[in-house]
C-alpha cells in the first residue's frame, strides 16, 4: 500500500477548504458570534469577576464547536461523493476500500486543524489568550478532530443520501454539542444529564482543552480524557472501515433498479 | 485453462434480494485484444456484469477470471488491471479537468511525472490539451465523456469496460468517443469489454452477444450474424397489412408487424423488388428494401426468435 492514493484524497479535501473561501470565513464568524454574544449574554447575568471567567471558559467550548463542525462535516464527504458520483473514483482504484475512509477521516482531521489554528490566531488577535495557552491547545485540539472525525465518520458510513442532513445536525451534532460541557460546567447539570455527558466521547475532547487553559474547572483527569478520546476514535474508525468495506453499503450507487420490459 | 483469456466467467450469477434475478448463469470467454461488445435493452444486467468483472459488486455464485486472476479473491490487483467507464460520469465536477485526472493517477498510484506525460498524450488524443485547465462544468457532454475515458485508461488497464459509453451524447459526439476507443484499441492493444444498446455502434465489434433478462441468447461476428440473417430486408407500409401478409407470407415468411409497419427477411439474392412494386400496385402505401444491420439481427433474433429465424 501506497501513500500516494491517501495523498490525493486529503489534497483534494484541503484544496477544496482553501478554495472556498466562505467556508472558511463562516467557520471563524460561527463561534465568533458564540464567543461574543453567549459569551457577553450569558456573562452579563453573572458578577463582575464571573464575567470574565466566563469567556475564558467558553474558549476550549468553542474551540471544540469549530473542531466538531468542521471535522464531522468534512467526514460526511463520504456521502457528499457517494452521491455526486465521484466516489466511483476511488472505489475503482486499486486499493482496499477502508483506505477511503481512512484517508478521508485523515482529512477532516488536518480540515478541522486547519480552522481551529485560524480560529486560535483570531483569540490571540482579540487578547482572549496567551501565545502559550495557544499551544497548549493544540494537541488536545488535534485528539478531538480525530475524535470528532471518528464520529463523522460512523454517521457517514450509515447515511444514505445527504438528503438526511438535517436530521444529521438536529440528532448528532447538537446533542454531542450542548451535552458535553462545553457551555456549562458538567457537575451543575442534573444527575441524567451528567449521565448523557459521560458517555459522549466529544466531552472528554472538550475537557481535555479546557485542561490547557488555567482557571478553568476541568470535570475528567487528563489520563481518562486521553484514554477515551484514544480508544473512542480507534474502536470507530475500525467499526466505519468494516462497514464501508461491506459492499451492499454502495449498492445503491451502483445498481439502480430499473424496470424490465 | 486457456491463458489467452481475457475475461472468463463460469455459472457468473447475480440477484439483488430475492425477486430480482439481474445475472443469470453467465459463462463468457473473451479472448485477450478482442473488441467485444455485450448487447441488450436497458435493464437486462449488463451493468450489474460489468461490475461484478470490476469488483465493484459481488457475485451471488459463479465466478470470473481477468487475465486468469480470480476476481474474487483478488479485487485489489483486479483494480489495478481494469478500467471502468461508468454510465454516467465519475468526475468531480467543480475541479478543472487536470484536477480530475490528477487525483485519478494518483489513486492508482502513477508518479506525478509519469502521471502528467500520460494526462497529455491522452488529452492530445481527444483534443482537448487546450481546455486542461479548465473546469468540467465549462465542457460539452461528448469532452466529459471523453474525460471520463481518458479517466478510465490513465493506467494502461488490460481491460477496458465501457458501459454505454455514447449514451446521451449527439451523433458527431458518438462518433468522435468511438474514434477515440479505436485509437486507444490500436496504440494500447488493449481488450475492450462494451456495452450500448446503440446496436449500429457495435458492429465494429470483433464479437457480439444478445443479453437479456441476465442471460445470453445468441452472438457471433456482426458481419456474420448479419450475414446469416437475410440478403436484403423488406419494409413495407400498407393501410391493409393482413391482405399484404397473406399474399407475401408464402414468399418470404412471417413479417415483423408493428400496426401497418411490415418487416420481412428475404434470403434470396435474386429477388426482382421492382416486379414486387408493380404487382403490390396501390394497395400498400410506401415500400423500401435495403441491406440488414445489427440492429434487424436484434430484432428477428431477440425480440421475435418466435418466427422461426435462429441465428
Amino acid at each position: 500500500m501506497s501513500w500516494r492514493p491517501v495523498k490525493a484524497v486529503v489534497g483534494r479535501e484541503l484544496s477544496k477548504l482553501f478554495r472556498q473561501r466562505a467556508r472558511l470565513i463562516s467557520s471563524m464568524v460561527r463561534p465568533m458570534i458564540w464567543l461574543l454574544v453567549i459569551g457577553s449574554g450569558v456573562g452579563s447575568m453573572l458578577q463582575g469577576s464571573q464575567q470574565e471567567g466566563y469567556l475564558t471558559f467558553l474558549v476550549p467550548g468553542i474551540l471544540a464547536m469549530t473542531l466538531l463542525f468542521a471535522s464531522l462535516l468534512s467526514a460526511l464527504t463520504l456521502v457528499y461523493d457517494k452521491e455526486f458520483g465521484v466516489m466511483r473514483m476511488m472505489m475503482i482504484a486499486p486499493i482496499a476500500h477502508y483506505w477511503i475512509v481512512i484517508s478521508k477521516l485523515i482529512a477532516a482531521t488536518l480540515t478541522a486543524m486547519v480552522q481551529a489554528i485560524l480560529l486560535l490566531v483570531l483569540l490571540l488577535i482579540l487578547g482572549l489568550i496567551s501565545v502559550k495557552i495557544a499551544v497548549m491547545l493544540l494537541l488536545p485540539a488535534l485528539l478531538t478532530a480525530i475524535c470528532c472525525a471518528a464520529i463523522g465518520g460512523l454517521i457517514a458510513v450509515w447515511s444514505k443520501s445527504i438528503d438526511n442532513f438535517a436530521v444529521i445536525m438536529n440528532f448528532f451534532i447538537f446533542p454531542v454539542f450542548f451535552l458535553s460541557g462545553a457551555l456549562y460546567p458538567v457537575n451543575q447539570l442534573p444527575a441524567y444529564l451528567h449521565y448523557i455527558v459521560q458517555i459522549n466521547p466529544f466531552s472528554y475532547g472538550v475537557d481535555l482543552l479546557k485542561h490547557a487553559v488555567p482557571n478553568v474547572d476541568t470535570d475528567f483527569s487528563i489520563t481518562t480524557d486521553i484514554a477515551v478520546l484514544i480508544g473512542f476514535s480507534a474502536v470507530a474508525i475500525l467499526i466505519a472501515c468494516w462497514r464501508f468495506s461491506r459492499e451492499s453499503v454502495h449498492e445503491p450507487l451502483f445498481h439502480r433498479v430499473t424496470k424490465r420490459p | 485453462m486457456d491463458s489467452n483469456l481475457a475475461i472468463r466467467t463460469r455459472g457468473l450469477t447475480k440477484h439483488y434480494g430475492s425477486q430480482t434475478t439481474a445475472v443469470n448463469n453467465l459463462d463468457l470467454d473473451i479472448e485477450a485484444g478482442q473488441f467485444y461488445g455485450l448487447l441488450g435493452p436497458n435493464g437486462a444486467g449488463k451493468s450489474t456484469t460489468i461490475h461484478m468483472l470490476t469488483t465493484m459488486t459481488s457475485p451471488t455464485s459463479g465466478e470470473a477470471w481477468i487475465d486468469n486472476k480470480q476476481v474474487s479473491a483478488n479485487p485489489v490487483a483486479i483494480r489495478g488491471m481494469v478500467g471502468l467507464v461508468f454510465q454516467d460520469s465519475a468526475l468531480d465536477r467543480t475541479m478543472s479537468i487536470d484536477e480530475n485526472l490528477q487525483f485519478a493517477a494518483a489513486m492508482y498510484n502513477l508518479p506525478p511525472k509519469q502521471a502528467n506525460e500520460r494526462i497529455d498524450e491522452l488529452l492530445s488524443v481527444f483534443g482537448l490539451q487546450e481546455k486542461r485547465k479548465q473546469k468540467l462544468l465549462a465542457l460539452s457532454g461528448g469532452q466529459r465523456r471523453a474525460v471520463d475515458i481518458a479517466r478510465g485508461v490513465l493506467h494502461k488497464p488490460k481491460v477496458l469496460f465501457l458501459d454505454e459509453p455514447t449514451i446521451g451524447l449527439d451523433l458527431p459526439n458518438r462518433r468522435a468517443i468511438w474514434r477515440f476507443v479505436e485509437q486507444l484499441r490500436r496504440d494500447e492493444g488493449m481488450t475492450v469489454f462494451l456495452t450500448t444498446h446503440y446496436l449500429e455502434e457495435a458492429e465494429a465489434c470483433d464479437h457480439v452477444d444478445f443479453f437479456q433478462k441476465g442471460q445470453l441468447l445468441s452472438g457471433g461476428k456482426p458481419s456474420t450474424l448479419i450475414e446469416q440473417l437475410a440478403e436484403y430486408i423488406l419494409e413495407i407500409n400498407s393501410p391493409d397489412p393482413q391482405q399484404t401478409i397473406a399474399q407475401l407470407s408464402p414468399l418470404f415468411g412471417t413479417p415483423i408487424q408493428e400496426d401497418q409497419q411490415l418487416s420481412f427477411k428475404i434470403a434470396a439474392h435474386d429477388v426482382d423488388f421492382f416486379q414486387l412494386q408493380k404487382t403490390l400496385g396501390d394497395t400498400i402505401s410506401s415500400m423500401q428494401w435495403r441491406r440488414p444491420n445489427l440492429n434487424d439481427v436484434y430484432l428477428w433474433v431477440v425480440c421475435h426468435p418466435s418466427k422461426g429465424n435462429q441465428v
